[in-house]
């Protein structure tokens, strides 16, 4: 047991909060304001090896373990959650399918572009009618010679306006329910595949959020992943990993939360004090510090037994679970420490108050999270 | 070019509150952070640069505690080839000067054509390190470097003078280069770079290498103590608007607005 | 006792302001230590220079060449070496300037002669030499002891001993030491930095900007303040090297030094690279969110708050009163 980190994982805690300092957390309001991430950020991150931290050096990646991976994008969170979600989408959903399940051809063709942030990948799996229940996917993928023609409509998907590519989830056999959902790498520009309306949401705003409309969309055959069918399976393994990503967005948005609500109370001054000499101001920084630190030890954990290859599914929902929640209450914190304050635009925390919430509801609601946990239990 | 790097580990102290610690000669550590200290990065990236543009090595050298160690691998990781740290632990009391002595003895022993320094450490503010270390090599040096140009055998500087004034000189090399902020954007260490830093070894070297009883301190800090108070502003309190209003009116009456 | 020594300071042609607080430092330590004080003069055709001096010093000593006409660290080092040796000064004094900052530590290592550099302060009694220098960025100063010397080497910060009218009748003495031909360091020439289309040093209003702009996008808060008060905008070296804000509007010792009616700055904490370039200003005000900042040691006006607060505030208010 050691809580220490290592070498290589001390170094790029230090590199991703100086990028996430310097680079993103200075114009994180202006991304929010906007709408669009930061300029050239993503291409920045991509020539660092952040987009592609866990693939392997052959496909250009920095081949790093799932630990390292949830430091990096804690710290890039902790300057700007919209950066995180792209981060972590990117490489959790989008990469490591691609690595885990792909042919020697795909790897090839999409894995070296992907790791140094040259494309930027989207996961397309909700559907109006069909979030967390897979199994009710509506958009169905039929054979036609050398392609597979897709018609459906996809919602929610992270950076899908501006994705080069997209891991699609189709049926191609709807009564096989779940057994029949097979998953695609779409390229953007394939015939049939349009980009709908952006979603105008509370918050991650630099993040955007879209539909995607597939009429009589012409897949090459040789982009299915893996095998018809498999796509229930490659869906549950990569949320697996998604949630360790989500988790440590959260933690790094409930770490920013602790630091301005602290640095705040010192400056703020009433009745002749700063409002941190006041005990009420003290409780409600005691308790967001130990949360978010506990959220913290459980998504490293999460990672360590990824890194190990041992099951980490529970693992993986309750550190998703309980980051996000806390990342939450310690928004709601961070707001009240600021008073009206808080409530204003010109304080980072009403910013991580909006962007908090999401954490608790994306690749699987909180109440998702107690199912799988529950089942794990129960088994 | 094989350049030498010197670089410093210091406590990052600019927006931090800095206390004198119970010995009175130095400062409380616990709560402050330390980094590479601001211009060394620049120095660093300095050899980076004309690495890349002609080859050869860096070596990156310190005196430091233990943790200097991390400094170093970061400096590794943004393309250093070698680190060595001086153990500080094996030198007792250290001034500029005897670092710079210190430094000289593991320095004399490499191959290079260039050193670089940062014109400065941001916590004992000498201004003295590299020029020391330059005399003592007996090499020649440039401070306040803004801008180098490496010619054949030569390099064409730039050095800071006061008022926004330029020096342009020429010097042989080898030479010591102590440079400014701004030089240069240092950059970002690489992931794949950091996976490369963090499995090199770093090299020690202590007092069972350097005669140490052949090292002259030249200063001693008596007394570290918060500077007296000559002059304080009269400060307006009350909110944005209220001192803003004072503010205002005390400019008008002044005719300042 | 032995003398003490004070290099003179040149350039283009003219004698540096640190010149004379560097006499009015010696003058003050010849007297406490009932010695006098000799003004070291390298320089060529400096009969100018040693006339503007005569009330500094004791004594001036004159080594007059063409090649020290410019200032030149190695055959500045050489030939002040030579004196030091020949005339065994218990202090030499030189300016903690960009001349000095390349020539005392080379001088000091060179002659086995502990040295101090960037000092405010100097006093030197039975219990030897002591400086006080500033630490840890401004913010803790340390009294320093030397080792014992016969002889030291010191660089004054400038603007630590102001400069005073002397009495003294300077007896003129040219030293026959001649420069030799600097080997490794050849001085070309000055440059000036480009010059933009505001000049700080002529506006009445200026209005600093520090680090605690945070990012690029504030300039433009900042600029239109200062167009409404009929000011323009400075700034300190982080802003230059982050390419904010041109070199010609950095203002501290590597910048520009500024004398307006009025100061205002903004986020700035108040390191002494800048302040030497601002503290002759007749009206300063600073907003900074750190009470402990020094700068509040500089300015006459001072407000503790976040600057994007007051600074909107600022502008609402003087609109007000403009109508």
């Amino acid at each position: 047991m050691d809580f220490d980190l290592k070498e290589h994982q001390q170094m790029i805690k230090e590199t991703a909060r100086d990028f996430a300092e310097k680079e993103i957390r200075p114009v994180a309001a202006k991304a929010d304001e906007e709408a669009e991430l930061p300029e050239g950020v993503l291409g920045k991150l991509g020539e660092l090896g952040f987009m592609g931290m866990m693939l392997p050096e052959e496909y250009g990646g920095a081949e790093f373990d799932c630990v390292s991976y949830a430091i990096a994008v804690e710290e890039i969170s902790r300057g700007d959650a919209s950066v995180g979600i792209t981060m972590s989408v990117h490489n959790s959903l989008v990469c490591q399918p691609i690595l885990d399940y792909g042919s020697d051809e795909q790897k090839k063709k999409y894995l070296p572009d992907l790791a140094q942030g040259k494309t930027l990948g989207a996961f397309s799996l909700t559907e109006p009618e069909a979030g967390s229940d897979a199994g009710n996917v509506q958009t169905t993928a039929v054979l036609d010679g050398d392609h597979y023609v897709v018609n459906g409509t996809k919602i929610f998907v992270t950076s899908g306006g501006k994705a080069d590519i997209v891991i699609l989830f189709a049926s191609t056999d709807k009564a096989a329910k779940t057994k029949g959902l097979s998953t695609f790498i779409v390229e953007k520009g394939t015939e049939g595949f349009k980009v709908g309306k952006k979603e105008d949401k509370m918050g991650m705003r630099g993040s955007g959020t879209y539909e995607l409309v597939f009429e009589n969309c012409r897949v090459p055959k040789e982009n299915l992943l893996g095998g018809e069918g498999d796509g229930f399976r490659i869906a549950l393994k990569t949320l697996d990993g998604g949630r360790v990503g989500v988790a440590a967005q959260a933690v790094g948005i409930g770490q920013a939360c602790v630091e301005a609500a602290t640095r705040y109370s010192k400056e703020r001054k009433q009745f002749g004090k700063p409002i941190c000499a006041f005990q009420a101001i003290q409780w409600l920084l005691a308790d967001m510090a130990t949360e978010i630190d506990a959220a913290r030890f459980l998504t490293l954990k999460a990672a360590f037994l990824k890194d190990k290859g041992l099951r980490y599914s529970k693992e993986a929902a309750q550190a998703k679970l309980f980051a996000s929640e806390a990342a939450v209450r310690a928004a709601i914190n961070a707001v009240q420490v600021h008073g009206g304050y808080g409530y204003m635009k010109e304080y980072e925390v009403e910013r991580h108050f909006r962007d908090s919430k999401l954490t608790e509801l994306y690749e699987g609601t909180s109440e998702v999270q107690r199912m799988v946990i529950a089942a794990s239990l129960l088994k | 070019m094989n350049i030498v790097v010197c670089i410093k580990r210091v406590p990052q102290t600019a927006d931090a509150q800095v206390r004198v610690d119970s010995s009175g000669k130095d400062i409380e550590k616990e709560r402050l952070t330390f980094d590479l200290n601001e211009s060394d990065a620049y120095a660093l990236e300095q050899a980076v640069l004309f690495k890349e543009q002609s080859g050869g090595t860096i070596t990156a050298v310190s005196v430091g505690h233990p943790d200097t160690e991390d400094t170093l691998r970061m400096v590794l990781a943004k393309g250093a080839d070698t680190a060595i740290r001086i153990k500080a632990e094996d030198f007792d009391e250290l001034d500029g000067y005897k670092t710079a002595q210190i430094l000289k003895t593991v320095i004399e022993k490499a191959e290079f054509d260039m050193i670089f320094t940062g014109c400065m450490a941001t916590d004992d503010g000498y201004y003295q390190v590299g020029v020391n270390l330059a005399q003592l090599l007996g090499i020649p040096h440039a401070t306040l470097v803004s801008s180098i140009e490496i010619g054949d055998g030569a390099a064409r500087i730039k050095r800071e003078l006061e008022g926004g004034l330029l020096e342009h000189d020429e010097i042989s090399l080898p030479a010591l280069f102590s440079v400014q902020t701004g030089i240069n954007v240092p950059r970002y260490a690489s992931l794949i770079a950091i996976r490369k830093a963090a499995k090199k070894e770093i090299a020690a070297v202590g007092q069972d290498d350097i005669d140490k009883d052949a090292l002259v301190l030249n200063t001693q800090i008596e007394e570290l103590f918060v500077p007296p108070v000559t002059k304080r502003a009269e400060i307006f309190s009350g909110t944005p608007e209220e001192v803003s209003g004072k503010l205002a009116d005390m400019l008008n009456e002044k005719g300042l607005i | 006792m032995a003398e003490i020594l004070a290099l003179v300071e040149h350039r283009q042609g003219s004698l540096r302001d640190v010149t004379f607080e560097l006499m009015s430092c010696g003058r003050k330590l010849a007297e406490n230590l009932d010695t006098r004080l000799t003004a070291v003069l390298l320089g060529h055709n400096t009969g100018e220079f040693a006339d503007d001096l005569k009330t500094q010093a004791h004594r001036i000593l004159v080594l007059d060449d063409e090649r020290f006409k410019d200032f030149n660290s190695e055959s500045y080092q050489q030939a002040l070496s030579q004196v030091i040796k020949s005339e065994n000064p218990v202090i030499t004094l030189i300016g903690h300037t960009a001349f000095g900052m390349s020539l005392c530590p080379a001088l000091g290592a060179q002659l086995d002669i502990p040295s101090s550099t960037d000092c405010l302060d100097i006093e030197m009694n039975d219990g030897g030499l002591k400086v006080i220098r500033q630490m840890y960025e401004g913010k803790l100063d340390a009294r320093v002891r030397f080792r014992e010397s016969p002889s030291y080497l010191v660089t004054i910060r400038t603007g630590c001993f102001p400069a005073e009218d002397g009495n003294l009748q300077a007896e003129i003495v040219s030293s026959d030491l001649k420069a030799a031909e600097p080997q490794h360091l050849k001085f070309i020439e000055y440059l000036e930095a480009a010059v933009g289309d505001v000049d700080i040093t002529k506006a009445d209003v200026v209005v600093g900007v520090g680090r605690g702009i945070k990012e690029k996008e504030n300039m433009a808060m900042v600029e239109e303040f200062a167009g409404m008060i009929g000011g323009v905008v400075a700034c300190t070296r982080p802003i230059v090297d982050a390419e904010w804000l041109p070199k010609d509007r950095q203002v501290g010792s590597s910048g520009k030094t500024v004398k307006p009616k009025l100061y205002i700055a903004l986020g700035i904490s108040g390191a002494f690279q800048h302040t030497a370039g601002m503290k002759g200003s007749d009206t300063i005000i600073a907003v900074n969110k750190d009470p402990d900042a020094p700068i509040f040691g500089e300015a006459d006006y001072g407000i503790v708050d976040d600057l994007f607060k007051v600074l909107p505030a600022l502008r609402d208010k003087i609109t007000e009163l403009k109508q």
